[in-house]
């Protein structure tokens, strides 16, 4: 069957699809082969008509290849939890009076810049998905969330918040957790919830590094630095660099993250405390990348990204399946060298043993 | 009637814990109202959630019921407001 490459396009116009069906059950691949390769094509061009006719050329083309701009859209709860509320800024229009909303904006645009220029992933499930936000989500809401579809924010309390918005790591944490949702798909809960957690504190704290050029020895490694109002007794909600040192307030009261996993808490609350164990691979994070200096987001990052979407990191991963594919992924990508030693160095000095077992 | 309401997880992570006793309050019918109708609305096990949402335990003379953001009904979302807000 030399001549299969002229053959098939014959094939997938004449031959009846029942003939096909028979033939592609054939146990002789000469014969099976090239209709169920006929059978895959006929499917996509049926797919691509109808993409064409229900959502237009445009769609037919980005089927082919995402895009390398974002596709933002904005809306307003207008104070209520409906979500997503009204449309108030689409891609590519001009800035609006609304802070929230011209913040929210440019927080998608440094998320999706970073990970496509980084890391080449286009946008957060890596083929181009719509980023959709709602601002002025509920009356003085203290927080902002990832409903699995899209990004969520209140405008805070003004007497320990203020508007959720105003720190573009935090935007880029609510984004990686779509990314993380799109990837390895961690479970909320436990270890593998605190890692879940500490994927969205690493890549919204690179977001912000990335966004305004700073090198590892520059960033402040802070998480919600410009979210706390005037008054709270504090820098930020999380410090990479030292974690549970970000604030220590008569209303907050103290920040309880661990950098160790001698401190590590054990607790039912917060999801089994993934607020508050994501400090110590945190931490870690911090050590590698201020170890190897630079650009966190380039070796470092590459590292953790090339872990989040590998495949290999289970849905229910502890601490120390992570740091072993942190490990062996450094020596895949960069052989044995500073970024090895750098990771092994770093999960020591946490206290997360790095011993090879069988993954889950 | 004791309400007592606790918010977990958040963005921040940080805990917040309230409750009335509404014994000799003028609006005591309406709290127990509303109370019963968050509590019949509620599961009897912690829901995961969404990322970054928050988690309600909501407990009404000593029967704890979880709830967590997005989904909840109008009356918990009143409830745990006026709760976090005017109880001690």
């Amino acid at each position: 069957m030399t001549t299969n490459g002229g053959f098939e396009p014959v094939f997938c116009t004449i031959v009846p699809p029942h003939i096909l069906d028979t033939l592609a059950r054939h146990e002789d691949p000469a014969l099976s082969g090239p209709a169920l390769r006929t059978l895959m094509l006929d499917a996509q061009k049926r797919a691509e008509r109808r993409i064409t006719a229900e959502f237009g050329l445009a769609a037919a083309a980005a089927v082919k290849a995402p895009s390398d701009q974002p596709l933002r859209t904005i809306y307003d709860a207008g104070h209520r939890t409906d979500l997503p509320g009204t449309k108030v800024r689409a891609e590519g229009s001009d800035p609006g009076q609304d802070a929230s909303v011209n913040r929210a904006y440019s927080g998608l645009g440094a998320t999706f810049d970073l990970y496509l220029k980084a890391y080449q992933r286009h946008s957060i499930d890596g083929d181009g998905l719509p980023l959709d936000a709602t601002v002025h989500y509920d009356e003085g809401y203290n927080n902002a969330f990832w409903d699995g579809k899209q990004m969520v924010f209140g405008d805070g309390d003004g007497q320990i918040f203020v508007d959720f918005t105003s720190s573009i790591d935090v935007i880029g944490h609510e984004l990686t957790h779509g990314v993380t949702q799109h990837t390895a798909n961690l479970t909320y809960y436990g270890q593998p919830g605190a890692l879940n957690e500490s994927m969205s504190d690493v890549f919204g704290s690179l977001i912000k590094q990335y966004a305004l050029g700073q090198t590892a020895d520059e960033a402040d490694w802070l998480i919600g630095a410009d979210l706390l109002a005037p008054g709270v007794t504090g820098t930020a909600l999380r410090s990479m660099k030292e974690p549970g040192t970000a604030y220590d307030d008569d209303v907050l009261g103290k920040d309880p993250q661990p950098a160790t996993m001698d401190g590590y808490v054990r607790t039912g609350r917060d999801n089994g405390g993934v607020h508050i164990n994501s400090g110590i691979p945190n931490h870690a994070f911090y050590l590698v990348a201020t170890a190897l200096g630079g650009n966190a987001w380039e070796r470092a990052g590459q590292i953790w990204y090339d872990v989040l979407t590998g495949g290999e990191l289970g849905e229910r991963a502890f601490f120390d399946d992570f740091a072993q594919l942190t490990v062996s992924t450094a020596r895949v990508r960069y052989g044995d060298g500073d970024e090895l030693q750098a990771v092994l160095k770093a999960w020591e000095r946490v206290g997360v043993p790095i011993t090879p077992r069988p993954r889950l | 009637m004791r309400i007592q309401v606790r918010r977990t997880g958040g963005f921040a992570g940080i805990e917040r814990h309230a409750q009335v006793d509404t014994a000799g309050r003028p609006d005591a019918d309406e709290w127990h109202a509303l109370a019963e109708q968050a509590i019949s609305a509620g599961q009897s096990t912690r829901p995961t959630g969404v990322p970054d949402g928050f988690g309600y335990e909501i407990t009404v003379d000593g029967k704890t019921v979880y709830c967590a953001d997005p989904r909840l009904t109008d009356e918990q979302r009143k409830l745990i407001s006026r709760v976090l807000k005017e109880g001690a």
